[in-house]
């Protein structure tokens, strides 16, 4: 696709703004959701005003149960979770209120929130400020997970979650807020839960979210005289475009699994699960993931990256099946 | 303070309100009883002073939060009878097609968004209905109750610092139902929950007004509800009110009146018997009043019992919207 390129923090910028002149009732608030050094809100307080984007004290469990409460009257807020780690202080709001008050009311409410978190490790923050935790969300019924891996995404996959009549968590990955890419001016969907084909390929299916997209792509060149590698981006992982992986896995018979988030209990062992059950014929090797272990994230940088994915670790995993 | 003048029709309005969540109670514990309802929980016997005097000055388009006592809210607020007797039974009848019992009954129709299985869990929710009046500036409000046992959770003392900051139209009302002992009633618990005497002395810490009143006189509410509904629908802001009231729970037979003991707590003993002194109420008008309201209360008993069960397949239903 030509065309013009940004950034995956002005391609957010661009969906709420485009979103926000769509619809008087789309509204954004968090913490510093007004500051003019974040790339994602900056300008919107100046064209929408205070009254639509606002500066919300740092107390997590009024804000996002305020979100909930304000969908459940079919306002469409766009909440922030500056870090996702701090998602952790607000737990009932989101894993009960915003989860489950579809479903508990037997359809009678619907809460059409989006919940933006940034996440990511690789920036030495320590283990309270680095974690990825989207399986958290994804294990609770009734919440929807978008997790963009590049700008184009990033907006489509935005705009989506705000028309989306669920509760979407909104996975924005902070290492990926520079990476610049082809996005086009006018407003557009990726729905949620069709999966993007990123790489062709036969011989490996490399399922691969957010940041480990790219990490996944570059092994798959690296190692393209030898093996032909397929990669496979889910964008969202509730729901889950299970056809795309079971006919990859189907096709090449290997499976690798890359996530940043910890894998006991995992994105990574849902979808070693999923093809288990349901392709287990087809499997000419055993299924391996490639996470981040079960420790938290210390913030030594030596230590950080001796435990997060990349593609080195990917490429011996994927060696390590053939 | 002087007292708003009430007219005799909000009086009587006033009076059947708590008869019938007192009805509507003990047809509940009859059911539970049976077995027709399959789960125990809170009742509101001896609250209804709060939930009938503060309901009064809200509309269909105002909303509350509600508790884990909330069948006095829900039928203040103006519930269908039947769909919340059949939602107590789990039937598919009920308004959430017998998923949410009385822990998680929504009623969008009359604005009843939520009782709430978490302690202080519907309060933050509460602050984004009062939001939404807010961006529409349509003059609606909300009314979060709440116990003494939830002021003291972190959502609820944030939600007070939010309302605050942002000036919404929200009323946080607080059932103290433990004013002399300072714990939670059916907690065995040897430390006292709160170091302060009330409860609204916590709304001068966020920059608002608060105030305790007696809960169990239905006159008092009513002023000092509309007081602070007016305030916040002209724009004034939050309140946060503290009643105290005092449970009586021996009612499981499914009495009416209330015993020798517990006379000067029950505000519809206490109200009668001033409306009878000022002559609106006499012998004759107060048992229509009850003999109508258990009619009603009646025929949504046996519409519940009489509704069917679920279909299995319902319990996969409404995970997301659209379905599935």
């Amino acid at each position: 696709m030509a065309g013009r390129e940004i950034s995956y923090g002005e391609a957010i910028n661009e969906a709420l703004r485009q979103e926000m002149r769509r619809d008087a009732e789309v509204i954004l608030f968090g913490e510093n959701v007004s500051s003019s050094w974040r790339v994602a809100t900056r300008g919107l307080k100046e064209e929408f005003g205070r009254e639509r984007v606002r500066d919300a004290p740092i107390a997590e469990t009024s804000f996002i149960g305020m979100g909930v409460g304000a969908a459940i009257l079919g306002i469409r807020p766009v909440v922030e979770l500056m870090l996702v780690d701090f998602s952790l202080v607000a737990m009932d709001q989101i894993m009960n209120q915003m989860a489950k008050s579809h479903y508990m009311s037997g359809g009678a409410v619907e809460v059409p929130m989006t919940l933006r978190a940034i996440y990511g490790a690789g920036t030495s923050s320590g283990a309270t400020h680095s974690e990825a935790l989207y399986a958290l969300f994804a294990h609770m019924p009734g919440i929807k997970v978008a997790i963009p891996s590049n700008p184009f995404d990033a907006k489509g996959l935005l705009i989506s979650s705000i028309r989306d009549d669920d509760p979407v968590v909104f996975m924005e990955h902070r290492l990926l807020y520079r990476v610049k890419g082809p996005v086009p001016e006018e407003a557009y969907a990726v729905p949620l839960g069709v999966a993007n084909l990123v790489r062709e390929g036969s011989d490996v299916t490399v399922i691969a979210t957010g940041a480990m997209v790219a990490q996944a792509a570059e092994a798959a060149d690296e190692l393209a005289p030898k093996v032909d590698i397929e990669v496979i981006d889910p964008r969202t992982i509730i729901p889950l475009d299970e056809e795309a992986i079971l006919n990859s896995v189907r096709k090449t018979g290997r499976l690798v699994v890359v996530d940043e988030d910890y894998e006991r209990c995992g994105f990574s062992a849902e979808v070693a699960a999923i093809a288990a059950e349901k392709a287990y014929g087809y499997l000419k090797a055993p299924i391996t993931r490639v996470a981040t272990p079960n420790v938290p994230l210390p913030y030594n940088p030596r230590l950080e990256r001796h435990l997060l994915p990349d593609k080195e670790k990917l490429d011996r995993a994927i060696r390590a099946i053939l | 303070m002087t007292k708003v003048a009430i007219d005799d029709e909000t009086k009587l309005h006033l009076y059947r309100t708590m008869v019938r969540i007192r009805i509507f109670e003990n047809e509940v514990r009859r059911l539970v009883k049976e077995g027709q309802v399959p789960a125990r929980f809170g009742f509101y016997t001896g609250q209804e002073a709060v939930a009938a005097g503060v309901c009064a000055h809200l509309g269909l388009d105002d909303q509350i939060g509600s508790t884990h006592r909330p069948l006095g809210h829900l039928i203040a607020k103006g519930c269908n009878f039947k769909r919340l007797m059949a939602e107590l039974c789990g039937k598919r009848t009920g308004f959430n097609k017998g998923k949410a019992g009385p822990y998680h009954a929504f009623d969008p129709s009359v604005g009843a968004l939520g009782a709430n299985g978490i302690v202080g869990g519907s309060v933050p929710m509460a602050a984004g209905y009062a939001l939404a009046h807010q961006l529409r500036g349509d003059g609606g409000v909300s009314v979060a109750f709440f116990g003494e046992g939830a002021s003291n959770q972190g959502g609820v003392q944030e939600t007070l610092n939010l309302a605050a900051c942002w000036s919404l139209p929200l009323v946080f009302t607080c059932e103290n139902s433990s004013p002399e002992v300072q714990r939670m009633l059916g907690h065995e618990i040897d430390y006292p929950q709160l170091k302060i005497e009330n409860v609204s002395e916590r709304a001068s810490a966020y920059g608002i007004p608060g105030s305790s009143h007696n809960g169990w006189s239905v006159e008092e509410v009513y002023d000092a509800a509309g007081r602070a509904i007016s305030r916040a629908r002209e724009r004034g802001g939050p309140t946060l009110l503290e009643f105290k009231v005092h449970q009586i729970e021996g009612n499981l037979e499914g009495r009416l009146e209330a015993k020798e003991d517990e006379k000067i707590w029950c505000p519809i003993y206490n109200y009668g018997e001033e409306l009878r002194a000022e002559g609106i109420l006499n012998p004759e008008l107060d048992q229509r009043i009850r003999d109508e309201e258990k009619a009603a209360v009646q025929e949504a008993s046996s519409f519940a019992v009489r509704s069917l069960e679920p279909e299995l397949m319902e319990a996969f239903s409404d995970v997301f919207s659209g379905g599935s």
